[in-house]
C-alpha cells in the first residue's frame, strides 16, 4: 500500500501497513494538541486497524495515572488498567506502534495541562495571577485609549488564615475552591476572575461601575453552592478610567479600598 | 473566563482526586449531556459533589454519574493466571542475585549485582520485565525488620505517575525470596491487571 494523501478513501487489510499508519499520524492536525487529539489519535488507530475498541494509558505529574477510551461511554471496566500503554481488541497492533501512540498521546496530554496550568491556579481552576496580570494590563490600555470602562475587583475570603490554622489545609481549600467555583458563576462572559493570592481573589468586571459590582457581589453571596456554609469575603473596588487607567494605581486603589473595609469590620 | 472548550471541560474532571477516566456523552444536538467518571480512592459522592459544580459551569443540564473503580466488579478474578515466583539464588562467587518467575508457562529471568536483600528485588523487577512486564515505579527502599516470629522483607516502590508508595511484604526462606516475594507483593495490583489484559 502507498503512502497517498488519499487515506480517506483507502481501506487498511491484514497484514495492516504500520509505516501507513505512522504516515496518517504525520499527518494529524496538530492546531489543538491536547486530549482531543488523544482522541483523534485513537480513532485513526481503529479505523486503521480495524479495532473494535481500544485504550491508551499514560501518566501525568499532575493528573496521575489517566485511560482514555475510544469508546467513551464505556469507561469503567477496562479503566482498571494503571499501567501506561495501549490496550486493543483485537489485539493487532504491532508494538512499535503502540509505543509511538502511547508517546504522543503523553505528549499531548502533558501539554494540554502544562499550557492550561499557565493561565489557571490549580486549585481553583480560575486564572492565575500571571494571566490576571496581563489581562489587568490590556483592560487598562484599552479604557485609556477607547475610554471602555471596567471595574476592578479584589476579594478577600474572610477567616481564611484562622480556618486553615484551625482544621488544616485541606478545608481550607475547599473553602477556596468553592469561593473559586462561586466566582466562576458570578462572573459574566468576557469577564475575568482570577485567584491572585492566599485567599485573595481579582476580577475584572468589563463595562461595570456601582451597580454592576453591587449586582456581582450579590450574586456571588447569594452562592454557593450546595451543601456549603456562606462564604463571607470582603471586597475593594477601583474603575478605569474614572479611578485611574493605569494598572498598578488601580490595584493600589482597590487594594486600600479593601483594608479599608477589613479594618473596620469588627474582628 | 478563559477556557471553555469540552476539552478543558474533560481536563478539569480528570484533575479531580482519584479520577481514573472521563466518559462523555452527547445529546443529538451535539452538547454533552452526560459524564461517568471513573474514580479509585476516594469518595465517590464527594467527588460527585464537585464534579456537579465543574459540569453546570460548562453545561448547565449535564448528568453527572460516579464509578467506583474500588467497587467495580473485578473483570480479573482472584483464581486467574499469576505471576509465581519458581527460583531464587545468590552466587557468593560472583555477588549476583538471580530471580526467576513464571507466568503462563513462560519464564521470566532477572538478575542484580547487588546483595540478597536489595538483589532480590532488583532481579525480581529485571525477571518481570523479562517477562514483558512494563512497573511504573521505581524502587525507594528494601528493609528487614526483627520481629518474634523471624525478619520480614519490606520492599518500598514510589509509582512515576502519582509518586504514591507501593509496599510490600514477606517472609520466606532468606533474604532473597523474602525480598522478591515481598516485590511481587507490592507490585501485584499492577500485575494482576495486566495478566489479565495480555493475551
Amino acid at each position: 500500500m502507498s503512502s497517498t494523501a488519499t487515506f480517506d478513501a483507502e481501506i487498511s487489510e491484514p497484514p495492516y501497513d504500520s509505516r501507513l499508519f505512522l504516515t496518517k499520524l504525520d499527518q494529524l492536525s496538530t492546531n489543538e494538541f491536547g486530549i482531543g487529539f488523544v482522541y483523534s489519535v485513537l480513532e485513526l488507530l481503529a479505523r486503521h486497524y480495524h479495532l473494535v475498541d481500544v485504550v491508551v494509558v499514560v501518566g501525568d505529574d499532575s493528573l496521575g495515572m489517566q485511560s482514555f477510551r475510544l469508546d467513551r461511554k464505556k469507561v469503567s471496566s477496562d479503566s482498571l488498567v494503571t499501567v501506561p500503554g495501549v490496550f486493543s481488541e483485537p489485539d493487532v497492533v504491532p508494538d512499535v506502534v503502540k509505543d509511538v501512540v502511547r508517546s504522543v498521546c503523553q505528549l499531548a496530554l502533558s501539554l494540554h495541562v502544562a499550557r492550561h496550568g499557565a493561565a489557571h491556579d490549580r486549585l481553583t481552576n480560575i486564572a492565575n495571577r500571571r494571566y490576571f496580570d496581563s489581562a489587568l494590563r490590556t483592560a487598562a490600555v484599552q479604557s485609556a485609549r477607547y475610554g471602555w470602562r471596567f471595574t476592578l475587583v479584589l476579594a478577600d475570603v474572610n477567616g481564611y488564615q484562622a480556618m486553615s490554622d484551625q482544621v488544616g489545609p485541606s478545608v481550607s481549600d475547599n473553602l477556596l475552591r468553592t469561593f473559586g467555583y462561586a466566582l466562576r458563576q458570578s462572573v459574566r462572559s468576557g469577564d475575568t476572575a482570577a485567584r491572585i493570592g492566599g485567599d485573595e481573589f481579582g476580577v475584572i468586571l468589563w463595562n461595570a461601575e456601582r451597580a454592576e459590582v453591587s449586582a456581582f457581589t450579590d450574586r456571588l453571596r447569594a452562592l454557593p453552592v450546595a451543601g456549603a456554609e456562606q462564604i463571607d469575603f470582603t471586597i475593594g473596588t477601583a474603575t478605569s478610567p474614572r479611578d485611574s487607567t493605569d494598572p498598578t494605581e488601580l490595584y493600589r486603589i482597590a487594594a486600600a479600598r479593601l483594608d479599608e473595609k477589613k479594618s473596620a469590620k469588627p474582628q | 473566563m478563559i477556557s471553555s472548550s469540552e476539552e478543558d471541560f474533560e481536563l478539569e474532571l480528570r484533575s479531580l482526586p482519584g479520577v481514573l477516566n472521563v466518559g462523555i456523552s452527547h445529546a443529538e444536538n451535539g452538547i454533552v449531556d452526560a459524564v461517568t467518571l471513573f474514580v479509585r480512592d476516594q469518595d465517590p459522592d464527594a467527588v460527585r459533589d464537585v464534579a456537579m459544580h465543574v459540569a453546570s459551569l460548562y453545561y448547565p443540564d449535564v448528568t453527572v454519574t460516579v464509578e467506583d473503580a474500588n467497587r467495580a466488579p473485578s473483570v480479573h478474578g482472584r483464581d486467574g493466571p499469576r505471576v509465581a515466583l519458581t527460583w531464587t539464588g545468590f552466587n557468593e562467587k560472583e555477588g549476583v542475585s538471580e530471580v526467576h518467575l513464571s507466568f503462563l508457562g513462560q519464564l521470566g529471568t532477572g538478575m542484580s549485582g547487588s546483595g540478597p536483600l536489595i538483589g532480590g528485588a532488583e532481579a525480581t523487577v529485571a525477571a518481570l520485565r523479562d517477562l514483558g512486564y512494563e512497573i511504573p515505579c521505581y524502587l525507594m527502599a528494601v528493609n528487614n525488620v526483627h520481629t518474634s516470629t523471624g525478619w520480614p522483607v519490606i520492599v518500598t516502590f514510589r509509582s512515576l505517575a502519582d509518586g504514591s508508595d507501593r509496599i510490600g511484604i514477606a517472609q520466606a526462606d532468606g533474604e532473597l525470596e523474602s525480598a522478591a516475594k515481598a516485590t511481587l507483593d507490592a507490585l501485584n495490583r499492577y500485575l494482576s491487571v495486566q495478566t489479565h489484559l495480555e493475551p
